[in-house]
């Protein structure tokens, strides 16, 4: 008696499929937001739209933070921390995105359009 | 399955004694499993569906229906979730799977076997506890969002399973060629 048998086969090909499918469907291309609120610590400082282009210098707790805006998307430029983890963070452009300097407690975060997520926990 | 008077119906028969039998070894199973740390909540490998699956092939829907449900009531009762979100899972998953393998089950002995009953029933288990989870507890798209992770975990795990019901089956059959 072999152990796999055709249809084993047909049902494992659907099923792949199907998986195939989920991560399509359910990671897909996300909703792209056209606004981004800055805030500085649990402020909000400014609510700034996506489709103008323009570089935004922000006063942070420990010096100013400069984010650019180009296509839709959004970075930090440069900030006054250490790690520069914020500028690694890169572009963000979706919904509900965040990037945040969090020595210059600087966070900005994608709004408008369809919101997909709240918390994303890696 | 009444303790009285040893009367013919009331006093348990072969079937009663083998779904016993299973359904202790499936318990068994789910609570070794349930010690192990999942490394996310809903992802496990469900091995106690091998017996499920064993059961099914040898026995048929109605014997596999017995284990499987007596292996959710008792086993969330040892476990200490009985009637708590984790039972309700469960028990949906182990429906929906129980529905799955007598529809798939029926198309075939020769052509689908272990691995594909086991898959199907995989898919079908996590089908029913995300829909439960979305619906019931936390109606949030994160939920859903889940969905890629958990059904690429159904596909490996089912597999798994399958494979290894495959083979117990396999050896429960020659088994009985000796003992004829």
């Amino acid at each position: 008696m072999r152990l796999v048998r055709p249809g084993d086969m047909v049902v494992f090909v659907l099923a792949a499929g199907l998986v195939g499918a989920s991560y399509a469907y359910f990671w897909g291309p996300r909703a792209e937001g056209d606004t981004a609120v800055i805030s500085v610590g649990h402020r909000p400082v400014a609510e700034i739209s996506l489709l103008e282009d323009a570089t935004v210098p922000v006063e942070g707790l420990i010096g100013d933070s400069v984010l650019q805006v180009e296509g839709g998307r959004i970075r930090f430029i440069d900030s006054p921390c250490p790690g520069r983890y914020c500028i690694h963070m890169g572009w963000i452009d979706r919904t509900g995105e965040v990037a945040a300097c969090l020595p210059n407690g600087v966070v900005v975060e994608i709004r408008g359009g369809h919101r997909e997520f709240d918390a994303i926990n890696l | 399955m009444t303790v009285s008077a040893p009367d013919a119906a009331s006093s348990p028969d072969r079937e009663d004694h083998l779904v016993a039998g299973f359904a202790a070894l499936a318990i068994a199973i789910h609570i070794l499993e349930a010690a192990f740390p999942s490394p996310m909540p809903g992802v496990k490998p469900g091995l106690a569906n091998v017996v499920t699956v064993v059961v099914y092939l040898r026995y048929g829907i109605r014997t596999a229906a017995w284990v499987a449900m007596l292996r959710v009531l008792v086993g969330s009762m040892l476990i200490g979730t009985f009637l708590s979100p984790t039972f309700l899972m469960s028990a949906t998953g182990a429906c929906a799977s129980l529905v799955v393998l007598g529809i798939v089950g029926s198309l075939g002995r020769y052509l689908v076997g272990a691995v594909g009953l086991s898959l199907a029933a995989a898919f079908a288990h996590m089908a029913a506890q995300i829909t439960v989870a979305y619906l019931v507890f936390i109606p949030h798209p994160a939920i859903l969002s889940l969905t890629p992770i958990l059904m690429t975990a159904a596909l490996i795990f089912g597999s798994v399973s399958g494979l290894i019901a495959a083979s117990v089956d396999g050896l429960l059959r020659s088994g009985d060629g000796r003992g004829k």
